[in-house]
C-alpha cells in the first residue's frame, strides 16, 4: 500500500516543518490570565478593559494611587492649587523614559493635549476642563483650568493621562505604538502577540528605584472563564482576571490559592431605553424597578458574593449614598403603578450581549416581571451587535455593566446620568435638566461635604426617576497563586504588579 | 438495486431489522417524551425559583435544579422538542442540495464539475461561525436563522461524498451497460447511481444529525442559535459549563439525552445500511 | 490530458475561487451589524471620535469602492492592515498558523491509523464481538459533546492527575506534542467515528460487492482481495471525508482551541469576529480558502494515485 508510505511521509513532513525554533523565554515571568484583550498600547486610543490594565504598566501618571487609594506624587514630585482652583502647578521629578531620554514638562503636556485634542482619542472627557497647559522650563508644568474643577487632581491618574515620549511620537507616528514603545512606567514591551499575549520586561529607567520586583510579567488572553481557573488548579497561571462565581468557593478552599473578591467600581444594572415607549413613562420605569427582587437576584447571580446597589452609582465610588435605602422589591405596588401607566400589555426586547452573565440576568428579569405582567423577550447578542442596537436606541432594557475609571464620581455621573454630557446617559435617553445642573455644581464645588450632598441629591433623583434600575456591586473576583506575593488590582483596574514578588514554587 | 442482484440474495434482515427497532424505539421514544412533556413534568420547564438554586437531583426533581431553580428533568423533556427538530431540519435540506450537486457534478464532469467544485470550494472555505453572525446579524438572532447558515454549509459534505461516489460507480459495469441500453443521464443517475450512494449518504447524515446538533451547542460561545431561556440541550450544557464541579447535574443530563438521541438516530442509519443491501 | 496539465488548470481555477470568496466575504462582514471602531475604542467613547476614526479606516465610503480597493490590494499581496491592531494582517495570520496546523497535523496522525486498524477489524468480525464495541465506542465518541469531553479531560489529566497542561501551544516539537495532545484527542475522539464508520461502511460494502464474489469464484485469496480490491476501492469515499473534514478543522477548531486556549487560526478568528476586524477576517477567509483547495488537491491526487481511474 504505498499511499500508506506516501501519506505517513507526508505527515512526518509537515511536522518537520511545523516545528517552530524555540523562541526565548524569560524566566519567572509572572502569567496573569485575562479575557479582555489588548489591542493598542497606546493610551490615548482606547477606553477597554483590556487596555486599561495594561496602560498603567506602561505610562507614568503625573500622580498615582496607593495601596489605600489615596493620590501620591507620580511624575510630579509636588503640586500646589491656587487659591480659586483654577491652576495646578506641578513640579516633575527627574524621571527617565524607557529609551533613557529625560521626562520633561513638554512631555507632559504634549501628552495631556493629546488625551484632551486628538480627533482619535477615544476619552477625552477627563480633560475636557483643561484650558491651557504649559511647561515652564523642563521641570514644571502649569495647567489652567476653564473654572474650578474638583475632581481634576484625580483625573490626572485616570488611565489614559499617562506621560508619553514627545519625541518618539512626533518622529515614529502610529508605529511608536505598535514597534517597541517608549514608555514612562514600570514595564517595558518584550513581546506583543496581538490577540495571544502580551510580554512585559522591566523598564530599567523607571522612576521608582528598587521597582518592579520582578522579572517581567506575561498578560495572556483566554475568553473561558473555565480554562482560567483550570490553569490556575494546574500552576499554568499566578493571577487571573474574572473567575465565575460559581467557581470561588473552590478557588478559595484550594491550597496555594486565594481570592479575596476585591472592591471594584464595577456596577450591574439594567439600561431602560427611554426615547420610546414605554419605558420614556417613568410610571413603567418605577413599575419595573418595584417588580425586581434585587436582593434575591444578587443571590442568585454571585452566590451571595456581591451586594445589592441602592443607588445608580457603584458603591465603591466616593460620596456613593450608602444609607440611602434604595427600590423596595414591591411587586403590588409595581401592579397597581403598571395599571396607572401607559403601558399596556406590549412584549418588550430585553437585549442581552453574550458576555459574562447578561442573558441570565435577562431571564431572571423577564421572569420577575413576568410576575407583574411585563411582557419581555430576550434577544443575545454578540458585542459588536449589541452595541449597535444599543447606540441606536433599538431595544427597550438592557442588563449589562459599567465601571468608572476613579474614585471621584464625576466622570460616572456624566456617563451615565447626565444628559447633556455627550453619551445621552449611557445611551438610555435619561434626561433631566436638575441632574445635569448638579452635575456641574457638583464638579465645580472644592468643599467635600457639600459635594457629597450634590452627589447624594444626584443618586437620590436619578434612583426614583429609575434613570437605570441598580442591581449590584460586583468585586473583583481574582484569583492568584501564593507563589505571587504583593500582586492586586485596585478598583480602578490597576494591577500592583511592579510591587509583586515572585517566589516561585 | 439491480445492480446489486447478486448481493440481495445473501441480505440478512435479522441483525439490520434488530438496530431498526431498537434506534427508531429510541428516536420515537424521545419524540413521545418531548411531545407529551407535560404530562410526564408537572414543572414549568422556565420556572425559576430563586430559593432552590442548584439542587441535586431528588424525588421532587429528578434531575436536580439549574442555577435558576429551574427543573432540570422538565427542561430535558422540553428541549427535545427543539433538539429533534434540529436534528432533522439542520440535515435534510443540506443533504437533498447536497446529493444534488455531487451527483451532477460527478457524473457529467468537465466544466460543470469544475464549477460546482469551486463552489464546494468556496463554501468550505467559509468559517462556519462567520457565517452565522452575518446571516443572524442580517436576519436577526433564532433557530431558523440557524438552519438558514447550516443549509448553506452543510451541503458540501454530501455533494464531495456523493461525487466521490459518482465517480467510482460511473465506471461500472452496470451504468455503462445502462447506458449502453441508450438510458438517458438523468435515468442513469437517479436510477441507477443514485441508490448506491444511499448507504454513505445515510451513514453520514445520521451522523450529521449528531453534528448539526453539538455545533448548535458551540455557538453558545458566541450567544448565537437558541435565545434563552427556550430550554435546549446545547445551551444548557453550556450554561451549566460553570458548575460542572458542584452541579454536574446541570450539564450532565442534557449532555446524557443528547447521547441518546445520537445513539437512536446512528443506529437506526447502521441498520437501515444494511437492510438497503450494504 | 496529462496530469500536470490537469494540475494547471485546477490551480487556474483557484483564481475565480480566491474573488469569489473575498466578494463573499466582504459583504458578509460588512453587512453584518457591529463596528469595529466602536469595539476598538470602546464604550465610552464619543461619537465624533467614532466617526473620525471611520472615516481615516475609510469604512465611511461606499462598499464598491471600499471593495475595489481592497482586491487591489490584494492583488499586490497586501492584505491590509488590521482596524484593531494596526499591525499587516499577513504576519498575524502567519503567527497563528503554527499552533493549527501542528494541531491538524497530530490529529491526522492519531486518526488515521486508528481508523483504519479499527475498520478492518470491524468489518472483518463483522457482527461478531470486537464489531459491536467498536461501533458502541465509535457511537459514544461521536454523541458526546466536544467541549464537555474537553472541559472533563482537562480537569481530570490535567488538573488532577497533572499529566499534561490544560493550556498553550509550549515552544519545540516536544512541548508542542505535549501541550497538544489533549486538544488532539479531544478532536480525534469524534473525528475517528466519523472516517471509522465511513470506511467500514464502504470495506462491507465492497466485500459484498460483484466483483470480489468473482475474485473469490477465481480461487484468489481472501486475504489478497481483501488488500488489493476492498481496501482500494473502500478508501476512496473516506480519505474525500478526511478531506473535508481536514478543511473544516482548520477553519473550525474553534472550540478546541478555546477550551485549551491554543494559540490557533480559531483563537484568531474568534477575536477577529468578535472586534469586527474586517481585514483580518477577510485575511483569514482568504488563507482557508487557499488551504482547504491545497488539501483537497492533495487529496485528489493521492486518489488518483491509489484509483487510477478517477480522474484529476
Amino acid at each position: 500500500m504505498h499511499w500508506h508510505r506516501n501519506a505517513a511521509a507526508g505527515i512526518a513532513m509537515t511536522l518537520a516543518l511545523l516545528t517552530a525554533p524555540a523562541a526565548a523565554s524569560a524566566e519567572n515571568l509572572i502569567r496573569v490570565g485575562s479575557p479582555y484583550p489588548t489591542s493598542t498600547l497606546d493610551p490615548m486610543r482606547s477606553s477597554s478593559a483590556g487596555n486599561i490594565e495594561v496602560f498603567g504598566q506602561l505610562y507614568s501618571r503625573l500622580l498615582r494611587r496607593g495601596a489605600d487609594g489615596a493620590l501620591e506624587p507620580g511624575l510630579a514630585e509636588s503640586w500646589g492649587v491656587s487659591a480659586d482652583g483654577t491652576v495646578v502647578t506641578l513640579k516633575l521629578r527627574d524621571a527617565k523614559f524607557s529609551d533613557g531620554s529625560p521626562i520633561t514638562g513638554a512631555d507632559v503636556v504634549f501628552s495631556l493635549l493629546r488625551v484632551r485634542d486628538d480627533k482619535e482619542s477615544a476619552y477625552s472627557a477627563p480633560l475636557q476642563q483643561l484650558k491651557d497647559a504649559r511647561a515652564e522650563g523642563d521641570k514644571t508644568v502649569v495647567l489652567t483650568l476653564k473654572h474650578p474643577f474638583a475632581p481634576f487632581l484625580g483625573n490626572l491618574e485616570v488611565f489614559n493621562a499617562g506621560i508619553v515620549s514627545k519625541a518618539d511620537v512626533e518622529k515614529r507616528g502610529k508605529d511608536a505604538f505598535t514597534k517597541e514603545p517608549v514608555t514612562s512606567g514600570p514595564y517595558i514591551v518584550s513581546e506583543w502577540r496581538p490577540n495571544d499575549r502580551l510580554i512585559l520586561k522591566p523598564n530599567a529607567n523607571y522612576w521608582r528605584t528598587g521597582f518592579p520586583k520582578n522579572d517581567g510579567a506575561e498578560l495572556i488572553e483566554i475568553a473561558d472563564a473555565n480554562t482560567r481557573v483550570s490553569m490556575m488548579l494546574s500552576g499554568e497561571l499566578d493571577a487571573t482576571r474574572d473567575v465565575p462565581w460559581s467557581r470561588v468557593s473552590e478557588v478559595q478552599s484550594r491550597e496555594g490559592l486565594t481570592l479575596p473578591l476585591e472592591p471594584s467600581t464595577v456596577i450591574y444594572m439594567t439600561l431602560l431605553n427611554e426615547t420610546k415607549p414605554p419605558f420614556d413613562d417613568i410610571k413603567v420605569r418605577q413599575a419595573a424597578a418595584y417588580a425586581l427582587d434585587v436582593p434575591a437576584i444578587t443571590k442568585a447571580m454571585t452566590l451571595g458574593h456581591a451586594k445589592p446597589a441602592t443607588t445608580t452609582l457603584p458603591g465603591a465610588l466616593d460620596y456613593h449614598a450608602s444609607d440611602y435605602p434604595g427600590i423596595p422589591y414591591d411587586p403590588a405596588k409595581a401592579k397597581a403603578m403598571l395599571a396607572e401607566s401607559s403601558y399596556k400589555g406590549e412584549e418588550l426586547v430585553l437585549l442581552a450581549n453574550a458576555t459574562g452573565d447578561n442573558d441570565k440576568l435577562s431571564v431572571l428579569i423577564q421572569a420577575q416581571w413576568a410576575a407583574v405582567g411585563i411582557k419581555s423577550r430576550v434577544e443575545k447578542l454578540d458585542r459588536g451587535a449589541w452595541w449597535e442596537r444599543i447606540a441606536a436606541g433599538d431595544y427597550h432594557a438592557a442588563p449589562s455593566w459599567w465601571y468608572n475609571e476613579t474614585l471621584d464620581p464625576d466622570l460616572a455621573v456624566r456617563w451615565a446620568l447626565c444628559g447633556s454630557c455627550g453619551t445621552k446617559s449611557f445611551y438610555t435617553g435619561y434626561n433631566n435638566k436638575k441632574v445635569d445642573e448638579l452635575t456641574e455644581t457638583a464638579a465645580g464645588e472644592l468643599d467635600p461635604s457639600k459635594r457629597a450632598e450634590l452627589y447624594r441629591q444626584i443618586q437620590q433623583i436619578t434612583t426614583e426617576e429609575v434613570s437605570q434600575i441598580p442591581l449590584y456591586y460586583a468585586p473583583y473576583a481574582n484569583a492568584y497563586s501564593e507563589r505571587v506575593k504583593g500582586l492586586g488590582m485596585n478598583p480602578m483596574l490597576q494591577w500592583s504588579l511592579e510591587e509583586t514578588v515572585f517566589t516561585g514554587e | 438495486m439491480i445492480s446489486l442482484s447478486s448481493a440481495s440474495a445473501r441480505r440478512h434482515f435479522g441483525p439490520g431489522a434488530i438496530e431498526i427497532a431498537a434506534g427508531t424505539a429510541i428516536i420515537l421514544t424521545w419524540v413521545v417524551l418531548a411531545v407529551a412533556a407535560p404530562l410526564f413534568s408537572g414543572a414549568d420547564p422556565n420556572g425559576i425559583d430563586l430559593i432552590g438554586l442548584l439542587q441535586p437531583p431528588s424525588a421532587d426533581h429528578f434531575f436536580g435544579t439549574d442555577h435558576l431553580g429551574r427543573d432540570v428533568f422538565s427542561r430535558v423533556l422540553h428541549a427535545a422538542r427543539i433538539d429533534i427538530w434540529m436534528g432533522i431540519a439542520g440535515v435534510i435540506p443540506p443533504l437533498l442540495i447536497g446529493a444534488t450537486i455531487g451527483l451532477i457534478s460527478g457524473y457529467a464532469g468537465g466544466v460543470i464539475d469544475a464549477v460546482m467544485m469551486r463552489m464546494v470550494d468556496i463554501t468550505v472555505a467559509f468559517p462556519f461561525f462567520v457565517l452565522v453572525i452575518a446571516i443572524v446579524g442580517m436576519l436577526g438572532p433564532g433557530l431558523y436563522n440557524y438552519f438558514v447558515a447550516l443549509a448553506l454549509v452543510g451541503w458540501v459534505s454530501y455533494a464531495r461524498l456523493v461525487r466521490a461516489e459518482v465517480l467510482v460507480l460511473k465506471n461500472r459495469e452496470f451504468v455503462t451497460a445502462a447506458q449502453a441500453l441508450g438510458y438517458g443521464p438523468i435515468v442513469v443517475m437517479v436510477r441507477h447511481i443514485l441508490p448506491n450512494t444511499f448507504s454513505s449518504l445515510l451513514v453520514f447524515a445520521t451522523t450529521d444529525a449528531v453534528l448539526v446538533l453539538l455545533a448548535g451547542a458551540s455557538l453558545g460561545f458566541l450567544g448565537l442559535g437558541v435565545q434563552p431561556p427556550t430550554p435546549e440541550w446545547g445551551a444548557m450544557i453550556a450554561d451549566g459549563q460553570p458548575y460542572v464541579v458542584d452541579a454536574w447535574w446541570i450539564c450532565f443530563f442534557p449532555g446524557l439525552a443528547a447521547t441518546t438521541l445520537g445513539f437512536g438516530f446512528i443506529l437506526t442509519s447502521d441498520g437501515l445500511s444494511r437492510v438497503l443491501g450494504r | 490530458m496529462s496530469s500536470l496539465s490537469a494540475l494547471g488548470q485546477r490551480l487556474l481555477q483557484l483564481i475565480p475561487v480566491l474573488i469569489g470568496i473575498s466578494l463573499v466575504s466582504f459583504l458578509l462582514v460588512q453587512l453584518s451589524p457591529g463596528d469595529p471602531v466602536r469595539l476598538l475604542l470602546g464604550d465610552r467613547a464619543t461619537a465624533e471620535a467614532v466617526a473620525h476614526l471611520r472615516e481615516q479606516y475609510g469604512l465611511n465610503q461606499p462598499l464598491i469602492a471600499q471593495y475595489f480597493s481592497y482586491l487591489s490590494n490584494v492583488l499586490h499581496g497586501d492584505l491590509g492592515h488590521s482596524i484593531r491592531y494596526q499591525m499587516p494582517v499577513g504576519s498575524l495570520i502567519l503567527d497563528f498558523v503554527p499552533p493549527t496546523l501542528f494541531l491538524i497535523a497530530y490529529v491526522v496522525a492519531i486518526s488515521v491509523p486508528a481508523t483504519v486498524v479499527l475498520a478492518i477489524v470491524s468489518a472483518r468480525c463483522r457482527d461478531r464481538w470486537p464489531d459491536h464495541l467498536i461501533r458502541a465506542l465509535a457511537i459514544l465518541g461521536m454523541t458526546i459533546p466536544v467541549f464537555w469531553l474537553a472541559l472533563m479531560m482537562s480537569r481530570f489529566f490535567g488538573v488532577e492527575l497533572g499529566w499534561f497542561p490544560v493550556s498553550g501551544y509550549g515552544k519545540g516539537f516536544l512541548e508542542h506534542l505535549h501541550h497538544l495532545f489533549l486538544p488532539a484527542i479531544s478532536t480525534a475522539t469524534w473525528l475517528v467515528p466519523l472516517l471509522l464508520r465511513n470506511l467500514r461502511a464502504a470495506l462491507i460494502n465492497e466485500t459484498e460487492s460483484d466483483y470480489v464474489t468473482a475474485s473469490r469464484s477465481k480461487g484468489l485469496g481472501e486475504g489478497y482481495i481483501f488488500r488489493r480490491h476492498v481496501l482500494v476501492n473502500s478508501v476512496l469515499p473516506t480519505l474525500n471525508l478526511l478531506g473535508v473534514m481536514i478543511a473544516f478543522l482548520i477553519g473550525s477548531s474553534i472550540v478546541v482551541e478555546i477550551i485549551y486556549a491554543v494559540p490557533g487560526l480559531g483563537t484568531l478568528m474568534v477575536g477577529a469576529v468578535l472586534g469586527r476586524d474586517y481585514n483580518v477576517i477577510q485575511g483569514l477567509t482568504l488563507f482557508y480558502a487557499l488551504a482547504s483547495v491545497i488539501v483537497t488537491l492533495t487529496i485528489d491526487i493521492l486518489s488518483t494515485t491509489i484509483d487510477p481511474r478517477v480522474k484529476l
